[in-house]
């Protein structure tokens, strides 16, 4: 279980997913590592996510709220199996009863590729995305469902006006040809701090994407495909902050067990930032 | 209530199922694998036939659960007063009386088709 959130695992046969009980927000693990590149590991991301919240105060200063307060709910992981189109069906299906259900969910990756599912269960006209990667290959080594195809795959989806891609530093030429149309805006890791995104995602539904290795592999080590010259944890919790009020989904991918805690840990204070900053909009403080 | 049971296996996308004893319609049905401890798991996202309402539900694939029968019939219009219709059903010729939905324009001696299940209809 996600520290302070209740539990909403599946445990009988007859779970009735609709019985909510009003939940706000539901934390579900996606725990997908099938396309992987350089180091796998994301299968342990979920768990190890939860496991590095533990020592995190319940009680928020900066918006005077209890994380145990805010009704997050704990779905349990939806195991994975190697069949990532099958997976991200049945994911998707997961995080659209979330939504029926009138809560936010809240991914813990798994690989990137599980973005997919929760912007098609979403349906967001903008999609913001903190990462390393363009991710915008039309097929990686021939897999269109590749973690580095996810953003190109978004794009695809019906609804999807725009993705900003905040702190890619790095792709192929044939990414960054296709980063130059309209419906993509890529910002710099320098460059992250001093752009406010409300211009582009006040009234309109959004979804927010954070790709643990957006961060400085100094901060997030535990990732598949370490990036130098990242962000500052402060920077993408600025991010956080800012997006969370007007996102319906969020997700935090691409942690693997591949070192002491950081990755983890920076990825589950992520989560709690969301949380504290999207219900403190939602109850007008 | 006109139903039969079935298991969840032999649900799929576009038939019909019982969701919190309303019948839906199935728009997507997807499973999970189980794995070396898990049971299959089946997710069924539906519609609600005569409400419109969506409903989800997830359960093991070798459950047991009720489909509604939901019959389609041919009628004809046979009078048309403010919101409601007179439609004789073109196979008993028995006339009953319906609610026009919102975004029909129906006239007199029109043929439709509706869902009928019980008491509850619906334009197809």
């Amino acid at each position: 279980m996600f520290p302070g959130a209740t539990d909403g695992r599946e445990g009988s046969a007859t779970a009735a997913e609709s019985d909510r009980g009003g939940a706000n927000f539901v934390v579900v693990g996606a725990p997908l590592d099938v396309s992987t590149t350089f180091q796998p590991g994301t299968r342990f991301g979920p768990r190890r996510i939860r496991s590095f919240a533990e020592p995190f105060d319940d009680y928020d200063h900066r918006t005077d709220q209890f994380f145990s307060d805010l009704a997050v709910e704990d779905h349990g992981d939806v195991r994975a199996w190697d069949d990532a189109k099958e997976y991200l069906e049945y994911l998707e299906g997961t995080l659209r009863g979330v939504v029926w259900d009138d809560a936010v969910p809240l991914t813990l990756g798994g690989e990137h590729t599980v973005s997919l599912a929760g912007v098609r269960a979403v349906e967001p006209e903008v999609v913001v995305v903190l990462d390393a990667h363009l991710d915008l290959y039309e097929a990686y080594d021939g897999n269109r469902l590749s973690h580095a195809s996810v953003t190109r795959r978004i794009l695809e989806e019906a609804g999807v006006e725009e993705v900003v891609v905040l702190s890619a530093r790095t792709g192929s030429e044939v990414e960054w040809d296709r980063a130059q149309r309209r419906d993509v805006t890529v910002v710099p890791p320098e460059a992250v701090g001093n752009r406010s995104l409300v211009d582009v995602i006040a009234g309109r539904k959004t979804y927010l994407s954070v790709d643990i290795d957006a961060a400085d592999p100094a901060y997030a080590p535990g990732t598949g495909t370490m990036e130098p010259f990242g962000l500052e944890p402060r920077e993408l919790r600025t991010v956080v902050r800012e997006v969370a009020p007007y996102a319906g989904g969020f997700d935090v991918v691409e942690v693997n067990d591949r070192d002491d805690g950081q990755s983890a840990a920076l990825a589950a204070k992520l989560v709690r930032e969301f949380v504290f900053s999207h219900a403190d909009d939602r109850y007008g403080r | 209530m006109a139903k039969q049971q079935t298991e969840v296996r032999d649900l799929q996308e576009g038939s019909y199922v019982m969701i919190d004893d309303t019948p839906c319609k199935i728009n997507a049905y997807s499973t999970a694998k189980p794995g070396k401890h898990g049971s299959a798991k089946a997710r069924v996202e539906a519609e609600g036939v005569f409400d419109g309402k969506k409903r989800s539900l997830s359960q093991p694939v070798d459950a047991k659960i009720w489909v509604p029968i939901i019959e389609r019939k041919q009628g004809q219009v046979v009078s048309v007063d403010g919101d409601d219709m007179q439609v004789m059903d073109l196979e008993t010729y028995e006339t009953i009386t319906m609610r026009i939905p919102g975004d029909a324009d129906v006239s007199p001696d029109e043929n439709i088709e509706y869902l009928e299940m019980e008491d509850q209809r619906k334009i197809v």
